[in-house]
Protein backbone atom coordinates (compact mmCIF):
# COMPACT_ATOMS: atom_id res chain seq x y z
CA UNK A 1 0.00 0.00 0.00
CA UNK A 2 1.43 3.32 -1.03
CA UNK A 3 1.34 6.36 1.18
CA UNK A 4 0.78 8.38 -1.95
CA UNK A 5 -2.73 6.97 -2.08
CA UNK A 6 -3.35 9.19 0.92
CA UNK A 7 -2.78 12.27 -1.12
CA UNK A 8 -3.59 15.38 0.94
CA UNK A 9 -4.54 13.27 3.94
CA UNK A 10 -1.25 12.86 5.79
CA UNK A 11 -0.90 14.45 9.20
CA UNK A 12 2.72 15.31 9.99
CA UNK A 13 3.52 15.44 13.71
CA UNK A 14 7.07 16.76 13.42
CA UNK A 15 7.67 19.94 11.48
CA UNK A 16 9.56 22.92 12.82
CA UNK A 17 10.19 26.48 11.87
CA UNK A 18 13.84 26.79 10.95
CA UNK A 19 14.02 30.42 12.03
CA UNK A 20 11.87 33.05 13.69
CA UNK A 21 11.67 34.83 10.33
CA UNK A 22 8.42 33.19 9.33
CA UNK A 23 8.25 34.87 5.98
CA UNK A 24 11.18 32.70 4.99
CA UNK A 25 10.25 29.48 6.74
CA UNK A 26 6.52 29.10 6.27
CA UNK A 27 6.22 29.28 2.48
CA UNK A 28 8.88 26.61 2.04
CA UNK A 29 7.14 24.49 4.70
CA UNK A 30 3.78 24.79 2.92
CA UNK A 31 5.43 24.00 -0.42
CA UNK A 32 6.91 20.88 1.06
CA UNK A 33 3.52 19.87 2.46
CA UNK A 34 1.85 20.42 -0.91
CA UNK A 35 4.49 18.40 -2.76
CA UNK A 36 4.01 15.37 -0.57
CA UNK A 37 0.31 15.40 0.19
CA UNK A 38 0.54 16.49 3.79
CA UNK A 39 -2.87 17.77 4.78
CA UNK A 40 -1.76 19.38 7.98
CA UNK A 41 1.23 19.56 10.27
CA UNK A 42 1.92 19.99 13.94
CA UNK A 43 4.66 22.60 14.01
CA UNK A 44 7.14 23.48 16.73
CA UNK A 45 8.85 26.87 17.04
CA UNK A 46 12.38 27.62 15.92
CA UNK A 47 15.44 27.05 18.11
CA UNK A 48 15.70 30.64 19.34
CA UNK A 49 12.09 30.54 20.49
CA UNK A 50 12.58 27.15 22.09
CA UNK A 51 15.64 28.21 24.06
CA UNK A 52 15.06 31.86 24.93
CA UNK A 53 12.25 33.77 23.23
CA UNK A 54 9.45 31.54 24.48
CA UNK A 55 6.62 34.05 24.58
CA UNK A 56 7.47 35.52 21.20
CA UNK A 57 7.72 32.01 19.79
CA UNK A 58 4.33 31.02 21.17
CA UNK A 59 2.70 34.17 19.81
CA UNK A 60 4.26 33.40 16.46
CA UNK A 61 2.74 29.92 16.54
CA UNK A 62 -0.67 31.32 17.51
CA UNK A 63 -0.45 33.70 14.56
CA UNK A 64 0.41 30.88 12.17
CA UNK A 65 -2.34 28.64 13.46
CA UNK A 66 -4.81 31.49 12.98
CA UNK A 67 -3.58 32.34 9.49
CA UNK A 68 -3.43 28.74 8.30
CA UNK A 69 -6.39 27.35 10.19
CA UNK A 70 -6.79 23.62 9.67
CA UNK A 71 -3.44 23.40 7.91
CA UNK A 72 -0.96 24.21 10.67
CA UNK A 73 -1.28 23.35 14.34
CA UNK A 74 1.19 24.66 16.85
CA UNK A 75 3.11 23.42 19.85
CA UNK A 76 3.91 25.67 22.77
CA UNK A 77 7.39 26.14 24.18
CA UNK A 78 8.79 27.25 27.49
CA UNK A 79 12.28 26.74 28.80
CA UNK A 80 11.89 25.01 32.18
CA UNK A 81 14.65 27.17 33.62
CA UNK A 82 12.29 30.14 33.50
CA UNK A 83 10.30 28.54 36.32
CA UNK A 84 6.98 30.23 37.03
CA UNK A 85 7.30 32.35 33.90
CA UNK A 86 7.56 29.17 31.89
CA UNK A 87 4.33 27.87 33.37
CA UNK A 88 2.59 31.16 32.56
CA UNK A 89 3.97 31.02 29.03
CA UNK A 90 2.46 27.66 28.22
CA UNK A 91 -0.81 28.39 30.02
CA UNK A 92 -1.20 31.44 27.81
CA UNK A 93 -0.28 29.44 24.73
CA UNK A 94 -2.76 26.66 25.49
CA UNK A 95 -5.48 29.24 26.09
CA UNK A 96 -4.79 30.58 22.58
CA UNK A 97 -5.18 27.17 20.99
CA UNK A 98 -1.74 25.56 20.83
CA UNK A 99 -2.15 21.81 21.01
CA UNK A 100 0.74 20.52 23.11
CA UNK A 101 4.11 21.20 24.68
CA UNK A 102 7.40 20.91 22.79
CA UNK A 103 10.51 20.06 24.80
CA UNK A 104 14.03 20.13 23.44
CA UNK A 105 16.37 19.26 26.33
CA UNK A 106 19.56 19.81 24.32
CA UNK A 107 18.53 23.30 23.23
CA UNK A 108 16.94 24.17 26.56
CA UNK A 109 19.77 22.85 28.71
CA UNK A 110 18.14 20.37 31.04
CA UNK A 111 17.82 16.63 31.55
CA UNK A 112 14.36 15.21 31.01
CA UNK A 113 14.42 13.75 34.51
CA UNK A 114 15.39 17.00 36.25
CA UNK A 115 12.84 18.34 38.66
CA UNK A 116 12.64 21.71 36.90
CA UNK A 117 10.47 20.22 34.16
CA UNK A 118 7.84 18.97 36.62
CA UNK A 119 5.81 22.23 36.86
CA UNK A 120 5.43 22.25 33.08
CA UNK A 121 4.21 18.67 33.12
CA UNK A 122 1.76 19.43 35.91
CA UNK A 123 0.42 22.21 33.70
CA UNK A 124 0.06 19.84 30.76
CA UNK A 125 -1.78 17.40 32.98
CA UNK A 126 -4.21 20.11 34.11
CA UNK A 127 -4.82 21.23 30.53
CA UNK A 128 -4.85 17.68 29.11
CA UNK A 129 -2.13 18.47 26.60
CA UNK A 130 0.36 16.00 25.09
CA UNK A 131 4.12 16.48 25.40
CA UNK A 132 6.51 16.01 22.49
CA UNK A 133 10.19 15.74 23.31
CA UNK A 134 13.12 15.47 20.96
CA UNK A 135 15.10 12.36 21.91
CA UNK A 136 18.45 10.87 20.99
CA UNK A 137 20.84 13.18 22.80
CA UNK A 138 22.93 11.35 25.38
CA UNK A 139 22.55 12.31 29.03
CA UNK A 140 19.67 14.71 28.53
CA UNK A 141 17.13 13.26 26.07
CA UNK A 142 17.21 9.50 26.14
CA UNK A 143 14.24 7.17 25.49
CA UNK A 144 14.29 5.74 29.00
CA UNK A 145 14.33 9.24 30.52
CA UNK A 146 11.17 10.08 28.60
CA UNK A 147 9.66 6.74 29.61
CA UNK A 148 10.37 7.65 33.23
CA UNK A 149 8.37 10.86 32.84
CA UNK A 150 5.61 8.94 31.12
CA UNK A 151 5.42 6.63 34.11
CA UNK A 152 5.32 9.56 36.51
CA UNK A 153 2.52 11.23 34.53
CA UNK A 154 0.39 8.39 33.15
CA UNK A 155 -2.43 10.83 32.28
CA UNK A 156 -0.23 12.70 29.80
CA UNK A 157 0.50 11.28 26.35
CA UNK A 158 4.22 11.67 25.59
CA UNK A 159 5.81 11.51 22.14
CA UNK A 160 9.34 10.18 21.64
CA UNK A 161 10.47 12.62 18.96
CA UNK A 162 12.89 11.26 16.32
CA UNK A 163 12.67 7.84 17.98
CA UNK A 164 15.96 8.18 19.82
CA UNK A 165 17.91 8.84 16.64
CA UNK A 166 20.64 7.97 16.20
CA UNK A 167 22.26 5.55 18.56
CA UNK A 168 19.52 5.02 21.11
CA UNK A 169 17.76 2.73 18.65
CA UNK A 170 18.23 -0.21 21.01
CA UNK A 171 16.31 1.53 23.80
CA UNK A 172 13.27 2.48 21.74
CA UNK A 173 11.13 -0.64 22.12
CA UNK A 174 12.09 -1.35 25.76
CA UNK A 175 11.20 2.25 26.64
CA UNK A 176 7.87 2.04 24.81
CA UNK A 177 7.07 -1.13 26.71
CA UNK A 178 7.55 0.68 30.01
CA UNK A 179 4.71 3.15 29.50
CA UNK A 180 1.57 2.72 27.43
CA UNK A 181 1.15 6.52 27.29
CA UNK A 182 4.43 6.86 25.38
CA UNK A 183 4.19 7.13 21.60
CA UNK A 184 6.82 7.03 18.89
CA UNK A 185 7.42 9.68 16.22
CA UNK A 186 9.11 8.27 13.14
CA UNK A 187 11.43 10.91 11.69
CA UNK A 188 15.18 10.42 11.24
CA UNK A 189 15.31 6.94 12.77
CA UNK A 190 15.94 3.97 10.48
CA UNK A 191 12.99 1.96 9.20
CA UNK A 192 13.94 -1.23 11.00
CA UNK A 193 13.54 0.43 14.38
CA UNK A 194 10.14 1.86 13.47
CA UNK A 195 8.59 -1.30 12.13
CA UNK A 196 10.21 -3.23 14.96
CA UNK A 197 8.31 -0.99 17.35
CA UNK A 198 5.08 -1.41 15.40
CA UNK A 199 5.47 -5.16 15.63
CA UNK A 200 5.83 -5.02 19.41
CA UNK A 201 3.60 -2.18 20.62
CA UNK A 202 1.25 -1.81 17.66
CA UNK A 203 0.66 0.82 14.99
CA UNK A 204 -1.67 2.74 17.29
CA UNK A 205 1.36 4.04 19.20
CA UNK A 206 3.31 5.34 16.22
CA UNK A 207 3.01 8.79 14.60
CA UNK A 208 4.37 9.79 11.23
CA UNK A 209 6.68 12.80 11.30
CA UNK A 210 8.86 14.26 8.58
CA UNK A 211 11.28 16.01 10.92
CA UNK A 212 11.38 18.86 8.38
CA UNK A 213 13.69 20.74 7.92
CA UNK A 214 16.15 18.41 9.64
CA UNK A 215 14.84 15.59 7.49
CA UNK A 216 12.42 15.59 4.58
CA UNK A 217 9.03 14.15 3.64
CA UNK A 218 10.73 12.75 0.53
CA UNK A 219 12.87 10.53 2.73
CA UNK A 220 10.42 9.88 5.52
CA UNK A 221 7.37 8.95 3.44
CA UNK A 222 9.42 6.57 1.33
CA UNK A 223 10.68 5.01 4.55
CA UNK A 224 7.14 4.29 5.73
CA UNK A 225 6.07 3.03 2.30
CA UNK A 226 8.83 0.44 2.27
CA UNK A 227 7.51 -1.05 5.51
CA UNK A 228 4.58 -2.58 3.64
CA UNK A 229 2.18 -1.91 6.47
CA UNK A 230 -1.41 -3.00 6.03
CA UNK A 231 -4.01 -0.40 5.12
CA UNK A 232 -5.35 -0.01 8.65
CA UNK A 233 -1.90 0.34 10.21
CA UNK A 234 -0.83 2.83 7.56
CA UNK A 235 -3.94 4.90 8.17
CA UNK A 236 -3.22 4.99 11.87
CA UNK A 237 0.44 5.91 11.50
CA UNK A 238 0.02 8.49 8.77
CA UNK A 239 -3.10 10.20 10.04
CA UNK A 240 -5.47 8.85 12.64
CA UNK A 241 -3.15 8.54 15.62
CA UNK A 242 -2.04 12.15 15.21
CA UNK A 243 -5.59 13.46 14.91
CA UNK A 244 -6.58 11.67 18.08
CA UNK A 245 -3.46 12.59 20.03
CA UNK A 246 -3.37 16.28 19.17
CA UNK A 247 -7.13 16.67 19.02
CA UNK A 248 -7.01 18.09 15.52
CA UNK A 249 -8.96 17.75 12.32
CA UNK A 250 -7.51 18.91 8.99
CA UNK B 1 24.58 7.21 -10.99
CA UNK B 2 27.13 4.58 -9.99
CA UNK B 3 27.58 4.86 -6.27
CA UNK B 4 30.29 3.33 -4.15
CA UNK B 5 29.07 2.85 -0.61
CA UNK B 6 31.91 3.58 1.81
CA UNK B 7 30.11 2.18 4.85
CA UNK B 8 28.59 -1.29 4.78
CA UNK B 9 28.79 -4.31 7.05
CA UNK B 10 28.93 -8.05 6.67
CA UNK B 11 26.08 -9.19 8.90
CA UNK B 12 27.02 -11.63 11.62
CA UNK B 13 25.53 -13.05 14.77
CA UNK B 14 25.98 -9.96 16.91
CA UNK B 15 23.03 -7.62 17.52
CA UNK B 16 20.62 -10.49 17.04
CA UNK B 17 21.56 -10.83 13.39
CA UNK B 18 22.47 -13.81 11.28
CA UNK B 19 25.11 -14.25 8.60
CA UNK B 20 24.05 -13.81 4.98
CA UNK B 21 25.66 -15.18 1.83
CA UNK B 22 27.81 -12.58 0.12
CA UNK B 23 25.97 -13.24 -3.15
CA UNK B 24 22.73 -12.07 -1.51
CA UNK B 25 24.39 -8.93 -0.23
CA UNK B 26 25.94 -8.16 -3.59
CA UNK B 27 22.60 -8.60 -5.34
CA UNK B 28 20.87 -6.42 -2.76
CA UNK B 29 23.51 -3.70 -3.00
CA UNK B 30 23.51 -3.71 -6.79
CA UNK B 31 19.70 -3.61 -6.90
CA UNK B 32 19.80 -0.59 -4.63
CA UNK B 33 22.06 1.22 -7.11
CA UNK B 34 25.57 0.53 -5.87
CA UNK B 35 28.50 -0.37 -8.11
CA UNK B 36 30.82 -1.17 -5.24
CA UNK B 37 31.11 -1.12 -1.47
CA UNK B 38 33.61 -0.90 1.32
CA UNK B 39 32.57 -3.67 3.68
CA UNK B 40 33.41 -4.13 7.35
CA UNK B 41 33.03 -6.94 9.78
CA UNK B 42 30.21 -6.64 12.31
CA UNK B 43 31.05 -9.48 14.67
CA UNK B 44 34.74 -8.55 14.67
CA UNK B 45 33.93 -5.24 16.30
CA UNK B 46 32.59 -6.97 19.38
CA UNK B 47 34.67 -10.18 19.53
CA UNK B 48 37.58 -12.07 17.99
CA UNK B 49 38.93 -9.54 15.53
CA UNK B 50 41.39 -11.93 13.88
CA UNK B 51 38.86 -14.69 13.33
CA UNK B 52 36.33 -12.26 11.92
CA UNK B 53 38.92 -10.64 9.65
CA UNK B 54 39.45 -14.12 8.20
CA UNK B 55 35.70 -14.61 7.81
CA UNK B 56 35.31 -11.30 6.01
CA UNK B 57 38.26 -11.92 3.70
CA UNK B 58 36.96 -15.36 2.82
CA UNK B 59 33.43 -14.08 2.27
CA UNK B 60 34.45 -11.51 -0.34
CA UNK B 61 37.22 -13.60 -1.89
CA UNK B 62 35.34 -14.14 -5.16
CA UNK B 63 33.74 -10.68 -5.24
CA UNK B 64 36.71 -8.39 -4.97
CA UNK B 65 35.57 -6.55 -8.10
CA UNK B 66 32.68 -5.22 -5.99
CA UNK B 67 33.70 -5.33 -2.33
CA UNK B 68 36.69 -3.62 -0.72
CA UNK B 69 37.09 -5.26 2.71
CA UNK B 70 38.18 -3.31 5.78
CA UNK B 71 39.52 -5.35 8.67
CA UNK B 72 39.73 -4.40 12.30
CA UNK B 73 42.10 -4.68 15.23
CA UNK B 74 41.50 -4.07 18.90
CA UNK B 75 43.80 -1.55 20.58
CA UNK B 76 43.28 -3.37 23.87
CA UNK B 77 45.29 -6.24 22.40
CA UNK B 78 48.30 -3.99 22.85
CA UNK B 79 50.38 -2.11 20.33
CA UNK B 80 52.52 -5.03 19.13
CA UNK B 81 49.69 -7.52 18.76
CA UNK B 82 47.39 -4.99 17.13
CA UNK B 83 50.00 -3.96 14.60
CA UNK B 84 50.84 -7.61 13.86
CA UNK B 85 47.18 -8.20 13.03
CA UNK B 86 47.04 -4.99 11.03
CA UNK B 87 49.97 -6.16 8.89
CA UNK B 88 48.53 -9.66 8.56
CA UNK B 89 45.15 -8.42 7.44
CA UNK B 90 46.78 -6.12 4.93
CA UNK B 91 49.40 -8.42 3.46
CA UNK B 92 47.89 -11.85 3.92
CA UNK B 93 44.20 -11.08 3.66
CA UNK B 94 44.36 -8.17 1.25
CA UNK B 95 42.28 -5.77 3.36
CA UNK B 96 41.99 -2.29 1.87
CA UNK B 97 41.35 -0.32 5.03
CA UNK B 98 40.99 -0.41 8.80
CA UNK B 99 37.68 -0.02 10.60
CA UNK B 100 37.70 0.99 14.27
CA UNK B 101 34.69 1.36 16.52
CA UNK B 102 35.71 2.96 19.83
CA UNK B 103 32.22 2.58 21.24
CA UNK B 104 31.77 -1.14 20.54
CA UNK B 105 35.44 -1.98 21.02
CA UNK B 106 35.51 -0.02 24.25
CA UNK B 107 38.63 2.08 23.84
CA UNK B 108 39.37 5.74 24.23
CA UNK B 109 41.19 7.58 21.47
CA UNK B 110 43.81 8.35 24.10
CA UNK B 111 44.66 4.64 24.46
CA UNK B 112 48.43 4.40 23.90
CA UNK B 113 48.03 1.86 21.08
CA UNK B 114 45.79 4.03 18.94
CA UNK B 115 48.34 6.44 17.50
CA UNK B 116 50.88 3.71 16.55
CA UNK B 117 48.09 1.71 14.88
CA UNK B 118 47.01 4.72 12.86
CA UNK B 119 50.60 5.56 12.01
CA UNK B 120 51.25 2.06 10.70
CA UNK B 121 47.98 2.00 8.78
CA UNK B 122 49.05 5.18 7.04
CA UNK B 123 52.44 3.74 6.19
CA UNK B 124 50.72 0.79 4.53
CA UNK B 125 48.32 3.01 2.62
CA UNK B 126 45.25 1.93 4.55
CA UNK B 127 42.58 4.54 5.27
CA UNK B 128 41.14 4.27 8.77
CA UNK B 129 37.39 4.61 9.14
CA UNK B 130 36.00 5.25 12.63
CA UNK B 131 32.53 4.94 13.98
CA UNK B 132 31.74 8.39 15.31
CA UNK B 133 28.99 10.58 16.68
CA UNK B 134 28.46 8.84 20.02
CA UNK B 135 30.04 9.78 23.32
CA UNK B 136 32.09 9.19 25.33
CA UNK B 137 34.66 7.56 23.01
CA UNK B 138 33.56 8.41 19.49
CA UNK B 139 33.04 12.11 19.16
CA UNK B 140 34.40 13.88 16.09
CA UNK B 141 36.87 16.12 17.87
CA UNK B 142 38.29 13.19 19.85
CA UNK B 143 39.04 11.40 16.60
CA UNK B 144 40.29 14.60 15.00
CA UNK B 145 42.78 15.06 17.83
CA UNK B 146 44.42 11.75 16.90
CA UNK B 147 44.15 12.42 13.18
CA UNK B 148 46.14 15.60 13.72
CA UNK B 149 49.00 13.51 15.13
CA UNK B 150 49.15 11.21 12.09
CA UNK B 151 48.92 13.61 9.15
CA UNK B 152 49.95 10.97 6.61
CA UNK B 153 47.07 8.68 7.54
CA UNK B 154 43.70 9.22 5.92
CA UNK B 155 41.14 9.23 8.73
CA UNK B 156 37.42 8.99 8.04
CA UNK B 157 34.59 9.88 10.41
CA UNK B 158 32.26 7.05 9.43
CA UNK B 159 29.07 8.92 10.36
CA UNK B 160 30.10 12.58 9.94
CA UNK B 161 29.10 13.20 13.54
CA UNK B 162 25.54 11.95 13.09
CA UNK B 163 22.77 14.47 13.76
CA UNK B 164 23.97 15.46 17.21
CA UNK B 165 27.61 16.27 16.42
CA UNK B 166 27.77 16.99 12.70
CA UNK B 167 28.81 20.58 13.35
CA UNK B 168 31.90 19.31 15.18
CA UNK B 169 32.58 17.01 12.25
CA UNK B 170 32.44 19.99 9.91
CA UNK B 171 34.97 21.87 12.05
CA UNK B 172 37.24 18.84 12.14
CA UNK B 173 37.04 18.31 8.39
CA UNK B 174 37.81 21.93 7.64
CA UNK B 175 40.80 21.97 9.99
CA UNK B 176 42.51 18.68 9.15
CA UNK B 177 43.39 17.91 5.52
CA UNK B 178 43.71 14.17 6.26
CA UNK B 179 40.20 13.95 7.70
CA UNK B 180 37.26 12.77 5.58
CA UNK B 181 33.55 12.56 6.38
CA UNK B 182 31.40 9.60 5.38
CA UNK B 183 27.85 10.89 5.11
CA UNK B 184 26.31 7.78 6.64
CA UNK B 185 23.71 8.80 9.16
CA UNK B 186 23.12 12.55 9.14
CA UNK B 187 19.59 13.53 8.13
CA UNK B 188 19.24 15.44 4.89
CA UNK B 189 19.25 18.90 6.50
CA UNK B 190 22.59 18.37 8.26
CA UNK B 191 23.83 16.52 5.20
CA UNK B 192 23.21 19.52 2.96
CA UNK B 193 25.00 21.77 5.45
CA UNK B 194 28.02 19.45 5.58
CA UNK B 195 28.30 19.48 1.80
CA UNK B 196 27.94 23.26 1.74
CA UNK B 197 30.66 23.88 4.34
CA UNK B 198 33.24 21.13 3.76
CA UNK B 199 35.67 20.46 0.91
CA UNK B 200 33.65 18.19 -1.35
CA UNK B 201 36.72 16.13 -2.23
CA UNK B 202 36.79 14.88 1.36
CA UNK B 203 33.24 13.59 1.56
CA UNK B 204 32.03 10.04 0.98
CA UNK B 205 28.67 8.37 0.49
CA UNK B 206 27.73 5.70 3.02
CA UNK B 207 24.63 3.86 4.19
CA UNK B 208 25.36 1.21 6.87
CA UNK B 209 24.14 -1.27 4.24
CA UNK B 210 24.10 -4.90 5.14
CA UNK B 211 21.40 -4.38 7.73
CA UNK B 212 18.63 -4.53 5.13
CA UNK B 213 18.16 -3.01 1.68
CA UNK B 214 16.03 -0.18 3.07
CA UNK B 215 18.99 1.51 4.69
CA UNK B 216 20.69 1.97 1.32
CA UNK B 217 17.48 3.23 -0.29
CA UNK B 218 17.02 5.70 2.54
CA UNK B 219 20.62 6.88 2.31
CA UNK B 220 20.25 7.52 -1.42
CA UNK B 221 16.92 9.26 -0.84
CA UNK B 222 18.59 11.58 1.67
CA UNK B 223 21.20 12.57 -0.89
CA UNK B 224 18.53 13.41 -3.43
CA UNK B 225 16.41 15.25 -0.85
CA UNK B 226 19.45 17.31 0.12
CA UNK B 227 19.39 18.76 -3.38
CA UNK B 228 22.97 17.92 -4.35
CA UNK B 229 24.04 18.44 -7.95
CA UNK B 230 24.92 15.49 -10.15
CA UNK B 231 28.51 16.67 -10.20
CA UNK B 232 28.66 16.71 -6.41
CA UNK B 233 27.05 13.29 -6.24
CA UNK B 234 29.59 11.96 -8.71
CA UNK B 235 32.48 13.38 -6.69
CA UNK B 236 31.20 12.12 -3.34
CA UNK B 237 29.73 8.83 -4.49
CA UNK B 238 32.37 7.69 -6.92
CA UNK B 239 35.54 9.74 -7.37
CA UNK B 240 36.44 10.21 -3.70
CA UNK B 241 36.16 6.57 -2.63
CA UNK B 242 38.11 5.51 -5.71
CA UNK B 243 40.85 7.97 -4.82
CA UNK B 244 41.11 6.66 -1.26
CA UNK B 245 40.83 3.00 -2.23
CA UNK B 246 41.88 2.64 -5.86
CA UNK B 247 40.44 -0.22 -7.81
CA UNK B 248 42.85 -3.14 -8.08
CA UNK B 249 43.22 -5.49 -11.02
CA UNK B 250 40.76 -8.32 -10.55
CA UNK B 251 42.23 -11.30 -8.81
CA UNK B 252 40.71 -14.34 -7.21
CA UNK B 253 43.20 -14.57 -4.40
CA UNK B 254 44.33 -11.88 -2.02
CA UNK B 255 47.77 -10.39 -2.73
CA UNK B 256 50.66 -12.55 -1.68
CA UNK B 257 53.25 -9.83 -1.04
CA UNK B 258 55.17 -9.64 2.17
CA UNK B 259 55.07 -6.40 4.06
CA UNK B 260 58.67 -5.61 3.11
CA UNK B 261 57.44 -5.09 -0.45
CA UNK B 262 54.93 -2.54 0.66
CA UNK B 263 56.91 -0.49 3.10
Amino acid sequence: MKVNNWHMKIVDSAMRLDSMETDGAVPSMLDEMDRFGIACAVVAPADAAVAVHNVAGNLQMVDLVTRYRGRLFGLAVANPWFGRDAVHAIEGAFARGLCGLFLHPRRQGFRLTESIVQPLLETCRRHRKPVYSSTGTPVCAEPFQLAELARQFPEIPFVMGHAGYSDFWYDVVPALKQASNLMLETSCQVAGVIDGAINVVGAERVLYGSGWPRSSPAVEIQKIERMNLGAAALRRVMRENAMKLWGIRP
Amino acid sequence: MNLIDAHTHLPGRSFGGKPRPIADLRREFANAGLCGAWIFTTDGLVMEAEKNNNILAEAVRGDRDFFEPFGTVNPHAGEDAAIRELERMRFELGMRGLKLHPWLQGFSLTHPSVKPILQRAGEMGLPVLFHDGTPPYSHPLQIAAVAEQVPSTMVILGHAGLDEAYEDAILACRRHPNLFLCLCGPSCGPLAEIVRRCPVDRLLFGSDGGFGSRVIETAIAKFHAAGLSQKTLQTIGCENPRRLVPKQPRRTDPPAQTHQHET
